[in-house]
C-alpha cells in the first residue's frame, strides 16, 4: 500500500521555476513574487501560508493561469503555459484547473445545480445532471440543488463552489483563502472535504490560508514572505497525525 | 444550459432594469410601426376613397381643385357651382364612357343649435340622378340591417324622399320610413327653410364619403337650394384613361368659361403629398425615438456590464472564454431588443385605433376607412429592425465585457 502511494506521489501536475511578478503602483514598482520554484504532485495537498502582502494571492493567480508571470516557467499537467495569451490560458484553465474563491462567487441568478454546471457550458459539454448530483452529494448539498445562492449559508455556498470547481474533473484544485469567510466549524469541514477529494478524485490541492491550524493539515506547508518561499515543511497529514 | 438561457436568467434577475429597457424599445418600435402603418394605410385609404368616387375626371367650377376634391371626399362648405349647360355640352364628347351630374349642398340639421361648434350639426346633401350615378358606382347596395328593411331608391322627381348613407343613418338613428329634417338657406335668401324628408333607403357601408351623405333627387336638391340650373360637379369616366387622353380631354374643354377639368389621379398625388409633410415630422420623431432607444440599450447593457464586472471575471476564472462572454452579453441585448420589438408590435396593433383617432384630430386627412394599416409585413419588418438594433447595440458592451481580464475584473467587482 505504501509503495503504491509513493508511486502516485511522483505524478507531477504542476511545476514552476523562477516565477516572478511585479506590479506598478503609481511610480513605485512592487515585487510581488521573486523567483518562486514549486512542484506539486497528484494526490498532494499543499498549503501556502504567509502574512498579508507576502505574495500568496499573486502566486495563486499565476498557478491558476489567471495571470501571466513576468519571468519564469510554469507547466500545468504536462503543458507549458509560459508566454501563452489570454485565450490559450483560458483553454488550459478550463479543463485542468478548478478554482475556489474566498467569497464563493456563485452567480446569484442561477440555482445551485446550474452554478455547478456552468463550467460545463463554457467547455461546450452537454449538461451532465447525474454528475452534478453526484458532486452535490459529495459536498453534502444534494437536497439544495434547486435553491438559489442567497438561500444558502456561507459554508454551503463554499461547498457549492467546490462542486463547481470539480465538475470538469480538473487535475488541480486551487483555493484562495477558502475558509476566510467561514467560521471554524465550516472551515474545518471544507478542509476535511479537500482531504476527501484527494482520496476519491486523486486531485492535487493548493490552498492559501491565514489559518495555521488548518494550513498545517496539508501534506506540505509552504511559507511565503516578501514574495519568496522562506520555508517548506511537511504538514500534519504527511506525518500521519492530523491536528 | 446554453448562453441564451444564461442570458435570460441574468435579465430576469434584474427585472426593473430589464423591464424599463424593454418598454423604452417597445415605445420606439410602436411609434415606428404606427408611422409606417399610417403611411401605408393613408395611401390605401386615399386610393380607395378616390377610386370609389367612381369617376376618373371631374368638371367643376374654377377655384382650388383640391379643395373641391377634398370636399368630395370628406365634406365641407364654401361650395362653388357651375352651370348645367356645361353638362349638356360635355355629355356628347365621344371619349366619355359614363357621365353623371351631382349637386352638393350643406344643410343644417334639426337641433343643431345645441352643438353649434360641431361638424356633425351639418349634413351633406347630394343631389343625384340615380341611373347615371349608379352606373358610376355599381357597388352601392342597400343595408341588410333590420332598420333598412324595404330599402329602395327614391323616385326620380320625388320632393321628399331621401336615401341615407350607412354612417349618417346610424348617427341620426334613422330607419326606413322615418322622417329627417334639414334646414337650408336658399340662394338669394337669408331665411333658412326647414324641409321634412322621408327615409326610403339606407345604404350598406362602403368606407367612403358616401357613408356620411344624404342622397336625394337632383331636381329636389337644386330646388331647395334655389339653384335650378347649377351643378357642383360633373363626374366623368373616360373610355380610355391615360395621361395623353386626359390632356386631350382637358384641351377640348378648356374653352368652357369658369370650368376646370380635374383628374382624380392628380388629386390623389396632391392629397398624399400634403400629408407627407406631417409624415416627415412624425418620421423625425420616430427616428429620434429609435436613436434614444439605441443609446438607452447600450447604456443599460454597459451599466449592467459595469455592475457585473466581478461576475464576468468569475465566469472567466471558471472557464469562460472571450467568445463565451461576448455571446452572453450579446444574447442579453438581443433578448431585450426582441422583447421590446414584440411588445412594441403588440402595442401598435392594440393602439392602432387610438393612433388613428389622434391622427385624425391632428391632421385633416381627407380619407375614409382605416388610415393606419398595420400589416404583417410591417410587423415582420419591425421585428427585424429590433433584432438589428440588438445586434448593433450589443456589439460594444459585449466587446468591452469580453475584453475584461479576469483578475482585474474580479478585483474590480470586489
Amino acid at each position: 500500500m505504501k509503495s503504491e502511494n509513493d508511486t502516485t506521489m511522483t505524478d507531477i501536475v504542476l511545476e514552476a521555476q523562477g516565477l516572478t511578478k511585479s506590479y506598478r503602483r503609481g511610480s513605485e514598482t512592487v515585487h510581488a513574487l521573486s523567483g518562486v520554484d514549486l512542484t506539486i504532485r497528484a494526490g498532494e495537498m499543499v498549503s501556502i501560508l504567509g502574512p498579508s502582502g507576502s505574495g500568496k494571492t499573486t502566486l495563486i493567480n499565476l498557478l491558476s493561469c489567471l495571470d501571466a508571470p513576468d519571468a519564469g516557467v510554469l507547466s500545468i499537467a504536462g503543458r507549458s503555459v509560459s508566454g501563452l495569451g489570454e485565450e490559450a490560458l483560458t483553454e488550459v484553465r478550463r479543463g485542468r484547473i478548478g478554482y475556489v474563491f474566498q467569497k464563493f462567487h456563485l452567480l446569484p441568478a442561477l440555482t445551485v445545480a446550474e452554478n455547478v454546471e456552468l463550467p460545463q457550458m463554457f467547455l461546450g459539454r452537454p449538461v451532465d445532471r447525474a454528475r452534478t448530483m453526484e458532486l452535490l452529494r459529495l459536498v453534502g448539498l444534494e437536497d439544495r440543488a434547486g435553491h438559489l445562492p442567497r438561500e444558502l449559508s456561507g459554508g454551503q455556498m463554499q461547498r457549492v463552489a467546490i462542486a463547481r470547481a470539480l465538475i470538469v474533473q480538473p487535475k488541480i484544485l486551487i483555493a484562495d483563502e477558502p475558509t476566510g469567510n467561514l467560521d471554524r466549524v465550516n472551515g474545518e469541514a471544507i478542509f476535511a472535504l479537500f482531504r476527501q477529494l484527494i482520496e476519491t478524485e486523486r486531485l492535487a490541492v493548493i490552498v492559501t490560508t491565514h489559518n495555521h491550524a488548518l494550513g498545517s493539515r496539508a501534506d506540505r506547508i509552504i511559507t511565503l514572505e516578501d514574495g519568496r518561499i522562506v520555508r517548506e515543511e511537511a504538514g500534519a497529514a504527511s506525518i500521519g497525525s492530523p491536528a | 444550459m446554453g448562453h441564451l438561457k444564461l442570458a435570460w436568467r441574468n435579465l430576469l434577475h434584474r427585472p426593473a432594469r430589464t423591464g424599463l429597457t424593454v418598454v423604452g424599445i417597445a415605445l420606439a418600435v410602436a411609434v415606428a410601426v404606427s408611422l409606417i402603418g399610417f403611411n401605408v394605410g393613408y395611401r390605401e385609404s386615399i386610393n380607395t376613397s378616390i377610386d370609389k368616387l367612381g369617376f376618373q375626371v371631374m368638371l367643376m367650377a374654377k377655384g382650388c381643385p383640391y379643395e373641391a376634391a377634398t370636399m368630395m371626399l370628406k365634406g365641407g362648405t364654401g361650395l362653388l357651382y357651375l352651370p348645367t349647360s356645361t353638362f349638356d355640352e360635355v355629355q356628347n364628347d365621344p371619349e366619355i364612357a359614363a357621365i353623371t351630374p351631382i349637386f352638393i349642398g350643406v344643410a343644417e340639421k334639426e337641433g343643431s343649435g345645441i352643438r353649434d361648434d360641431s361638424a356633425s350639426s351639418f349634413a351633406i346633401l347630394s343631389g343625384i340622378e340615380t341611373d347615371s350615378f349608379l352606373a358610376m358606382k355599381p357597388w352601392l347596395s342597400f343595408s341588410q340591417a333590420p332598420g333598412a328593411a324595404g330599402s329602395r331608391w327614391f323616385a326620380k322627381e320625388s320632393p321628399d324622399e331621401i336615401v341615407m348613407g350607412y354612417e349618417v343613418a346610424e348617427f341620426e338613428q334613422r330607419k326606413v320610413g322615418d322622417s329627417f329634417y334639414a334646414t337650408v338657406t336658399p340662394q338669394g335668401s337669408t331665411e333658412p327653410v326647414t324641409h321634412q324628408f322621408r327615409v326610403v333607403g339606407i345604404l350598406e357601408r362602403t368606407g367612403t364619403q358616401d357613408d356620411g351623405t344624404v342622397f336625394l333627387p337632383l331636381s329636389t336638391a337644386r330646388k331647395i337650394f334655389n339653384r335650378p340650373d347649377e351643378l357642383t360637379i360633373v363626374g366623368i369616366k373616360l373610355r380610355e384613361f391615360s395621361g395623353v387622353k386626359l390632356r386631350e380631354f382637358e384641351k377640348r374643354w378648356a374653352k368652357l368659361p369658369e370650368v376646370q377639368v380635374v383628374s382624380l389621379q392628380q388629386v390623389k398625388t396632391t392629397l398624399v403629398s400634403l400629408v407627407e409633410t406631417a409624415q416627415t415630422m412624425i418620421a423625425a420623431v420616430a427616428i429620434i425615438a429609435i436613436i434614444v432607444a439605441i443609446i438607452g440599450v447600450i447604456n443599460t447593457i454597459l451599466m449592467s456590464v459595469a455592475e457585473r464586472t466581478g461576475e464576468i471575471g468569475i465566469m472567466k476564472a471558471i472557464g469562460a472564454s472571450r467568445s463565451d462572454i461576448f455571446q452572453l452579453i450579446w444574447a442579453e441585448t438581443l433578448i431585450i431588443c426582441l422583447a421590446g420589438g414584440v411588445l412594441g408590435c403588440l402595442t401598435s396593433m392594440l393602439g392602432s385605433r387610438g393612433v388613428e383617432a389622434a391622427l385624425r384630430m391632428l391632421i385633416d386627412v381627407g380619407a375614409h376607412g382605416s388610415i393606419v394599416a398595420i400589416t404583417p409585413a410591417i410587423l415582420a419588418g419591425a421585428l427585424a429592425g429590433a433584432t438589428a438594433l440588438g445586434v448593433f447595440a450589443g456589439l460594444y458592451p459585449a466587446w468591452r465585457a469580453s475584453s475584461l481580464r479576469p483578475i482585474e475584473a474580479i478585483r474590480e467587482g470586489e
